[in-house]
């Protein structure tokens, strides 16, 4: 806790700065609130507008809870299958890239005509921004495998099934996580994504909603819920990172005395 | 158990002929050094009893079954001490006897207490100094169920005194347990202190060209090292690596 103030006063200095000058410019060029409400405008909204919110947090944790869930399945299968199978790997990696050049706006409303309204069509676009970071974290940390380490696990006569689980997998988990933080951020940008498409619950209708009826506040009051709820997934991932790796800190000597 | 035997073996990388004829056997708990130039094909020569590749001729024998390209009949201490950082001392002995399939939590933490690592038990490797991750890299190839152990150039990185050391606490535990070693080395006086027979192997392409067998009783004594019989034993060694 002491740790977080130490480093923590700077950043939220900084908003707070930032937050009194956008409240001051607001007043003194007296810019209407649909255009852009000031800071306490939005406060107000969140405080007094929670019935109207609420239910579409709720949906929203959901559906990105599912699609980050399965994403990280896939993004995982899709690592273990191309790092076993180099073959594999040459003849999909290209494809795998592609995948992530297609803009989801375009697709999105593909996946809604083939798909119709119901949850698959917005797990699937969480899933497609998800699996990528996880698949390329996870390559690379099964690559970086340590030479000598698996000098020694060849001798000792280790199946590639023991190398795999007892080396390649633990000495890739830094990076998988690496990947599974990135994707937890884009995992909530997903989820709002899709719901624009149509939906009847979830952020990204509170917004569009907001937004096609001139309540610039609401749509604020939207964006910061993006934001919290992205915060605490990441930090969600950063902390069982930190509780996983709790043995790099236990202290000691690491001279080679 | 534990005998090994290798005959006429030969390998090359591409052109590049590496093993050339290499004949030689390590009796039941017998401690066999091989010394030889650096890049003379001795790591070459671990890999092919490892079974990590075939040799091009010639035959690996292992209490007589045929080992050719097959792993996991020897146990294996590598040149720096290759622990994994995220088991603990514990899990890390344990390893070797994981991969084989025998796992034996009591054996092992009798093992690091014998070896002077108890209390280090649940330490990490970062935790410790060089020459305990040897110790406990050693103890790990001990561990397993193989009746012979590889050993190549464990101590190359150590300082000279933690060397001497760990040379030591070799001999001492080994006493103990008496498995077959074949050790790598390129330091002449480690050769002579710990092993009963030396073999020397030439430039490329390698083979065996002189085997000495060491006279001095066991166990054997910092004395010797300054005796008169172990200098001229160390300056025979020396000029037959030089070739003259």
């Amino acid at each position: 806790m002491k740790h977080l103030l130490k480093k923590g006063w700077r950043p939220t200095l900084v908003i707070i700065l930032l937050l009194i000058l956008w409240e001051i410019a607001g007043h003194l060029f007296d810019i209407p609130a649909w255009l852009l409400p000031v800071p306490t405008q939005v406060w107000q909204e969140v405080i007094h507008g929670w019935t109207h919110y609420s239910g579409h947090i709720l949906s929203t944790i959901r559906l990105t809870l599912t699609g980050y869930a399965i994403g990280v399945i896939v993004g995982l299968a899709v690592a273990i299958v191309l790092f076993r199978l180099p073959v594999l790997q040459e003849a999909l990696y290209p494809l795998l890239i592609l995948s992530q050049n297609i803009p989801i706006i375009v697709l999105a409303p593909l996946l809604v005509i083939w798909f119709g309204f119901g949850m698959l069509p917005k797990v699937i676009i969480i899933v497609l921004v998800c699996f990528f970071p996880i698949t390329i974290a996870a390559l690379d940390g099964l690559r970086q495998t340590d030479r000598d380490l698996l000098h020694y696990m060849k001798m000792t006569g280790a199946t590639n099934r023991q190398i795999f689980w007892k080396l390649q997998w633990p000495y890739a988990l830094p990076s998988l996580f690496s990947g599974l933080k990135i994707a937890a951020t884009y995992s909530v940008m997903g989820a709002v994504i899709s719901e624009w498409l149509g939906a009847n619950k979830g952020i990204g209708v509170y917004m569009t909603l907001a937004s096609s009826s001139f309540k610039t506040d609401r749509v604020f009051v939207a964006i910061l819920l993006i934001m919290i709820l992205s915060l605490t997934f990441f930090a969600v991932i950063a902390w069982i990172e930190k509780w996983l790796f709790r043995w790099q800190r236990q202290g000691g000597n690491s001279s080679n005395g | 158990m534990g005998k090994l035997q290798l005959q006429q073996i030969s390998k090359s990388h591409g052109n590049h002929h590496v093993l050339k004829d290499v004949s030689f056997h390590v009796d039941e708990g017998e401690f066999v050094t091989i010394v030889g130039p650096s890049g003379s094909g001795k790591s070459t020569l671990f890999q092919l009893i490892g079974g990590l590749y075939p040799p091009d001729h010639g035959e690996i024998i292992l209490d007589g079954n045929t080992l050719n390209n097959s792993r996991g009949h020897i146990s294996y201490m590598p040149q720096n001490p290759s622990l994994f950082p995220w088991r603990t001392i514990l899990q890390n002995v344990l390893l070797s006897s994981e991969i084989a399939g025998q796992k034996d939590t009591a054996i092992a933490l009798e093992l690091i207490d014998k070896a002077g690592l108890g209390g280090y038990e649940q330490a990490y490797p970062h935790q410790l100094s060089g020459g305990m991750k040897q110790r406990v890299a050693f103890i790990r190839s001990l561990n397993s169920p193989q009746s012979i152990i590889c050993l190549d150039e464990p101590f190359s990185a150590l300082d000279e005194f933690t060397r001497f050391e760990m040379q030591e606490w070799l001999l001492a535990i080994w006493e103990q347990y008496r498995k077959s070693i074949v050790f790598i080395t390129h330091n002449i006086e480690e050769a002579l202190y710990l092993s009963d027979r030396i073999l020397i192997l030439s430039d490329k392409p390698a083979s065996i060209c002189k085997e000495i067998s060491v006279p001095f009783p066991r166990p054997r004594t910092e004395d010797m090292l300054l005796s008169e019989p172990f200098m001229q034993l160390k300056r025979e060694i020396h000029d037959e690596l030089r070739g003259r």
